[in-house]
């Protein structure tokens, strides 16, 4: 009749990573290694299309002891009884608390910290990265252990692969009954970048044997400012925490157009601080600075010529000191960009011109300049050379009208309400780029300011719900493209409205 | 080729007395060899590419065996293929991916089932349902019902799917009937061991050929009126002499159990999953010990009604457990047992769903179910509160993590040469307006996910112009096909543009010329540089072949060069001239170029000789932070990274060392008018005196104009 039923399960582990990244690797390494060990042990994995880039899981399972009967081994994970959850990327192992495969009583989840951006959040117009924060509180509330670091980070450290560090943590762990030695054989039998492997390997193990606590990926606090001698004391009158925005808004100006013109900003700041709230005043000093840089032609050959940034350049492209290289820049300048050089009246009939022929889609000015070239240098000092020129062209009297409008809502928004000041700083964001980037951006802050911003000033929208509707505005702005949510969002503010204050339709 | 399989053809030439250790697939393949086949044949396609990928490599051992490869250009050349079968006592074996695979080869299948086989005729079809299938959800179990073809459907081990290998050719040799073994994913790509044996010369082979043709036998021809003797033949000799076969060998397998008033009844594929869920209710063991007496079906076509009944018999109760739907197995029990006049209640599609794969969760719910239902007396609560708590854990888990995790689609890979078409498609749209676009299989399918979103309809594999025939007649602007070189080949030569011409189309077809079939593996289709059998190409060009089929409107363009290719688009889009008109995108696959050109590098760079080395890159001072960029290109390696500038916060674009300089960035900066944060670095590696002696001179006269000091660069600590 029937054998009585034996107990014990078999080591369940899942590894979730993206295709292309060589997860198949790092299996069959754990594989070889219970092999070596003796253990019966079974691995699988859904390849297919994912193999192109996109998220995809190898399951594992082994029998932790030696045994001549072979056991019934599984060909995919159950929620709830996963030992060893690997995630090769942050958001990946997310996916995998949120599938149910890490749980409080059992999993030991290893997973690399670092972020590798879905499309959804690189095409954002914005900012569309999504918030790690909630990964790390879910990850210590679901795994029953965490070992948790920016293993792609280790693996560029110690020269080696990400898959060698994660197998280090993994062995490190303690969690499978292997031998560091039958991991490291596996990795020398195998053949391939061994030292390099070993390097990771063991880089891994350690941080899986003192458990390193996360760290979340926090931006670089805020570089000292080089003080402009001439103008330090009147960052020193500043409320101290406008000051580092305003320390660094100046560097950027006078090397923008010059200290006089640093000076314009410290003024404008000034009508802005008299409005007694510092954090007005913090965010406006930001956003002016950025307004008043702003990217015309001239700018971007002062950019592209800076020192630092060759230097940059030789590292990220990992240039050996003394090694011949060249940089070639994709300019291609619209007729506009170029019109908006000229002297206001010229640059107007210019364009005007251009828009009648409908030149201003079609002309452009395309160079591929070779900026650490004698030709190509040059020509970029020319351009940079024109910084003199700036305050008389076109571009720089519109955006100082611009600018100057801008503060002016921002002071007579304070006076009606602080939180409706603050929201109109902030729509600065939208005005950014070049060409129909910036024409997109600074059309849309027209929008804004047409239907929100001056009904509001004008007393036809009660300010609390001009704030609420700008904040709904900044993020539909920054949507889509085509400004479909934008228009829609308008609409739907204005129908809203109607009723309550009939002489609010425009 | 994607890869090597270098280590792979070793296990292939394992002998008896040793142990093969290797994947699902690669057991099939060795399984093959030791039945003495004549020949094999396929068309690739995920999970099964590799059964042939390996043979392809292991020239040498087809050749001391004698048998014959044949890369098919399609499934319907493979199944066909197994024709040599039907006269002479030769084994043969073809491969696919289902369901999409059957459906191409379902005319020669029937074909071939009709007269039926002397020699033994294996179809190992790869199962793609559930998840990871990158097709629509159907079950292969149709086809061999309706062609009496019989389905083999074995425990996921390698000794038993093995044994159903060598076995299923005994099977279709003893009943003149083609037979297919059905593999799903996992199981494709399951690792295990099972002892091997030494391969088998068959009796039929290019190494001893036959001396002439086999008589004539119209009885043995697919046409009338042998066609209504031989659906005799199929249920009245061949259908009884498999079931007497398969309770011979005991192909398919009764577990015992003491619960000897319930039963199970199990397709084999679903076994291992089944015992976990047993265990998870504490009525198996990890080594098969069940409570629950069980019917494992490693054949599922045809059923044995005998052997339903003999199981069933006396039982309150079974359980069917059955992937997919119609549940063909469970209408047949309950057919075998009514005409039995044997009242076992059967439950199956309720206590289990009618859709979707049978994961261990899925199959645990049903369990429960079931013995709740059958079994009351037993107690399960234990399980069921464990079952329960871990999808607790589960809700709690996405309440935190919230539902806008950003979802990870495949995408073109890092330089894919197909990307910029798209590009163009996307920027031409801009200017004329949408198009409809008929999408198809293939790499270029990756386009209908994000930042492109583009394709209204995918028809099949090659059918994109044909599923637009309809379409253009119907609408003011024309319409718009894409098909890959591979679709081209596999039909679309014929299904689309041929069917064009006849009938006079106004449309346009974009062809994916990058060389090979990549989406599978990179394999070699008929206008390849390359072919496996003598390393040239087999000098079938499209260009030519479209000509040839009276298409006058024909442009080839070189895929990077995205001006080109949106003039080229907007022309054919727009232009009066009436008739098909065809764009050839030419651009190797990237990933075949770079297993070329890596190999080619390195060789050089060792060997010092002059290395230029092309990357992209982006200013973070010059970068808005729009990301216009990102939503024209989507390429893995064009990625975000946080703003340096303690002034700004949106993220900045950057360029990621998974860069290989295909130059598409630099393209849509240009074409699109972006900003001018884009630059191009050219690095000579092992420069010459003359590279040396000119940088040095650019260096220092920019030095004394005031420029940079030629300063040495700190080494790179980070990638990105």
């Amino acid at each position: 009749m029937t054998v009585p039923l034996s107990s014990g399960r078999p080591l369940s582990i899942l590894i979730a990573a993206m295709g292309g990244e060589g997860g198949g690797v790092l299996t069959g390494w754990i594989v070889d290694a219970a092999l070596r060990a003796g253990y019966p042990v079974q691995s699988t994995s859904i390849p297919g299309v994912a193999q192109r880039t996109g998220a995809t899981t190898y399951y594992i399972e082994i029998w932790p002891e030696k045994t001549t009967q072979r056991p019934v081994m599984c060909l995919n994970p159950m929620p709830g009884q996963v030992d060893v959850m690997i995630a090769s990327e942050f958001v990946e192992a997310g996916r995998a608390i949120a599938n149910g495969y890490v749980s409080p009583d059992r999993t030991l989840l290893i997973a690399s910290t670092h972020r590798i951006f879905a499309v959804a959040e690189k095409s954002a117009m914005g900012d569309g990265r999504y918030d790690t924060g909630k990964l790390f509180r879910a990850a210590k509330d679901h795994a029953k252990r965490t070992i948790l670091f920016d293993m792609d980070q280790a693996a560029k450290d110690s020269g080696s692969i990400l898959n060698a560090v994660l197998l280090g943590a993994l062995a490190g762990s303690g969690v499978l009954p292997l031998p560091a030695s039958d991991f490291e054989n596996g990795i020398r039998a195998e053949g391939k970048a061994v030292d390099s492997n070993l390097a990771g390997f063991r880089f891994g193990l350690s941080h899986g044997e003192d458990e390193i606590a996360a760290r979340a990926a926090v931006l670089s606090s805020l570089p000292p400012a080089a003080a402009i001698p001439a103008l330090a004391d009147r960052i020193a009158r500043l409320p101290m925490n406008v000051q580092t925005f305003a320390a660094e808004g100046i560097k950027r100006l006078v090397d923008y157009q010059g200290v006089s013109y640093a000076r314009l900003y410290l003024d404008r700041l000034d009508t802005v601080v008299k409005l007694g709230d510092e954090g007005l005043a913090k965010e406006t000093a930001r956003h002016l600075a950025l307004r008043m840089s702003f990217e015309d032609v001239i700018r971007v050959a002062q950019l592209k010529l800076k020192p630092e940034r060759f230097a940059a350049i030789e590292r990220e492209q990992r240039v050996k000191p003394g090694q011949p290289y060249t940089v070639a820049e994709f300019l291609k300048p619209g007729v506009e960009e170029i019109a908006s050089l000229l002297p206001p009246a010229m640059a107007r009939s210019v364009i005007a011109l251009c828009e009648r022929k409908g030149w201003t889609e079609k002309l452009h000015l395309a160079m591929t300049v070779q900026s650490n070239r004698i030709g190509g240098y040059l020509k970029l000092r020319l351009l940079a050379g024109l910084r003199g020129w700036r305050p008389r062209s076109a571009r720089y009297v519109e955006e100082q009208a611009r600018i100057e409008d801008w503060l002016d809502l921002i002071r007579r928004a304070a006076k009606l309400d602080m939180n409706l000041a603050r929201e109109i700083v902030d729509c600065a964001r939208l005005i950014k780029g070049y060409g129909d980037t910036f024409k997109r951006g600074a059309g849309n802050f027209e929008r804004i300011r047409a239907r929100v911003i001056l009904p509001a000033l004008e007393h036809r929208i009660a300010p609390a719900a001009a704030t609420d509707a700008l904040v709904q505005a900044r993020t539909a702005a920054l949507a889509d493209p085509e400004g479909q949510s934008l228009g829609n969002m308008l609409a739907d503010f204005e129908a809203t409205l109607r009723p309550a204050i009939p002489q609010a339709a425009e | 080729m994607e890869r090597s399989f270098a280590k792979e053809i070793e296990s292939l030439r394992l002998g008896d007395g040793d142990i093969f250790r290797g994947e699902g697939i690669l057991a099939v393949t060795k399984a093959i060899l030791q039945s003495g086949v004549s020949y094999v044949g396929g068309y690739q396609g995920a999970p099964v590419s590799h059964l042939v990928d390996v043979l392809v490599q292991a020239q040498d051992i087809l050749d001391d065996l004698g048998i014959h490869l044949e890369t098919c250009t399609n499934e319907a050349s493979a199944a066909a293929l197994l024709g040599a079968s039907i006269h002479y006592p030769a084994r043969g074996c073809v491969t696919w991916k289902a369901i999409v695979g059957t459906n191409v080869a379902s005319d020669a299948l029937s074909n071939l089932a009709s007269p039926g086989v002397t020699g033994g005729a294996l179809i190992v079809v790869g199962e793609d349902y559930g998840e990871g299938a990158s097709v629509i959800q159907e079950r292969s179990h149709a086809y061999a019902m309706k062609s009496s073809i019989w389905l083999l459907d074995p425990r996921p081990d390698l000794p038993t799917i093995t044994r159903c290998v060598e076995e299923g050719f005994e099977l279709s040799e003893a009943t003149n009937t083609p037979v297919m073994l059905e593999l799903r994913i996992r199981a494709c790509h399951v690792t295990g061991e099972f002892p091997a044996k030494t391969n088998k010369p068959a009796k039929v082979s290019r190494n001893s050929r036959l001396p002439g043709p086999s008589a004539f036998n119209y009885d043995r021809l697919a046409h009338p009126p042998a066609t209504f003797m031989q659906e005799k033949l199929k249920l009245e000799q061949r259908l009884p002499a498999a079931r007497k076969f398969i309770l011979e060998r005991g192909l398919n397998e009764i577990m015992p159990g003491d619960l000897s008033e319930i039963g199970i009844v199990v397709q084999g594929g679903l076994y291992n999953g089944l015992n976990r869920a047993l265990m998870n209710l504490g009525l198996a063991d990890a080594f098969g010990n069940s409570r629950v007496p069980t019917l494992v079906l490693n054949v599922t076509y045809p059923l044995v009604p005998e052997q339903l009944v003999q199981f069933c018999a006396g039982k309150r109760a079974v359980l069917m457990v059955e992937e997919g739907s119609p549940e063909y197995i469970e209408q047949a029990l309950h057919t075998a047992l009514r005409r039995a006049d044997v009242n076992t209640r059967v439950h199956g599609k309720g206590m289990l769903p009618a859709a979707g794969e049978y994961t261990i969760e899925v199959l645990t719910r049903g369990l429960l179910a079931f013995m709740k239902s059958e079994q009351p007396q037993i107690d399960v609560s234990a399980a069921d509160t464990a079952f329960s708590g871990a999808l607790e854990n589960r809700k709690a888990a996405q309440a935190v993590i919230g539902t806008d995790l950003p979802m990870r689609p495949p995408s073109f890979c890092t330089g894919c040469p197909e990307r910029p078409v798209f590009t163009a498609i996307k920027l031409v749209e801009r200017e004329i307006g949408k198009v409809h676009i008929a999408a198809d299989i293939g790499c270029h399918a990756l386009a209908t996910f994000a930042p492109f979103s583009l394709g209204h309809s995918i028809l099949g594999y090659g059918m994109s112009l044909a599923s637009a025939a309809g379409v253009g007649p119907l609408m003011n602007t024309r319409s718009l096909a894409i098909m890959g070189d591979g679709g081209f080949w596999h039909n679309g030569v014929l299904s689309g543009v041929a069917s064009s011409m006849f009938n006079r189309g106004d449309g346009v077809l974009v062809v994916m010329q990058n060389g090979y079939t990549s989406a599978t593996g990179v394999q070699y289709i008929p206008s390849s540089a390359g072919n496996r059998v003598d390393g040239l190409s087999s000098g079938s060009d499209i260009e030519t072949t479209v000509k040839a089929l009276g298409v006058k409107w024909v442009k080839r363009i070189r895929s990077y060069s995205l001006g080109p290719m949106r003039e080229a688009l907007r022309d054919a889009l727009t232009t009066t001239t009436r008739g098909l008109k065809i764009i050839l995108a030419e651009g190797e696959c990237m990933l075949a170029r770079q297993r070329r050109l890596r190999t080619e590098e390195s060789r050089a760079l060792k060997a010092g000789e002059r290395v230029l080395r092309t990357r992209f890159g982006i200013d973070d001072a010059v970068c808005t932070g729009d990301h216009s960029c990102i939503r024209l290109s989507g390429c893995p390696s064009l990625t975000i990274k946080p703003n340096p500038d303690p002034l700004r916060t949106d993220p900045v674009a950057s360029v990621n060392s998974g860069c290989v300089g295909c130059g598409h960035c630099g393209e849509v900066a240009h074409a699109a008018v972006l900003c001018p944060s884009f630059y191009k670095t050219e690095i000579v590696h092992n420069p010459g005196w003359w590279d040396r002696f000119s940088d040095r001179l650019h260096r220092t006269v920019i030095g004394w104009l005031g420029g940079r000091a030629a300063a040495p660069a700190p080494m790179p600590a980070a990638g990105e």
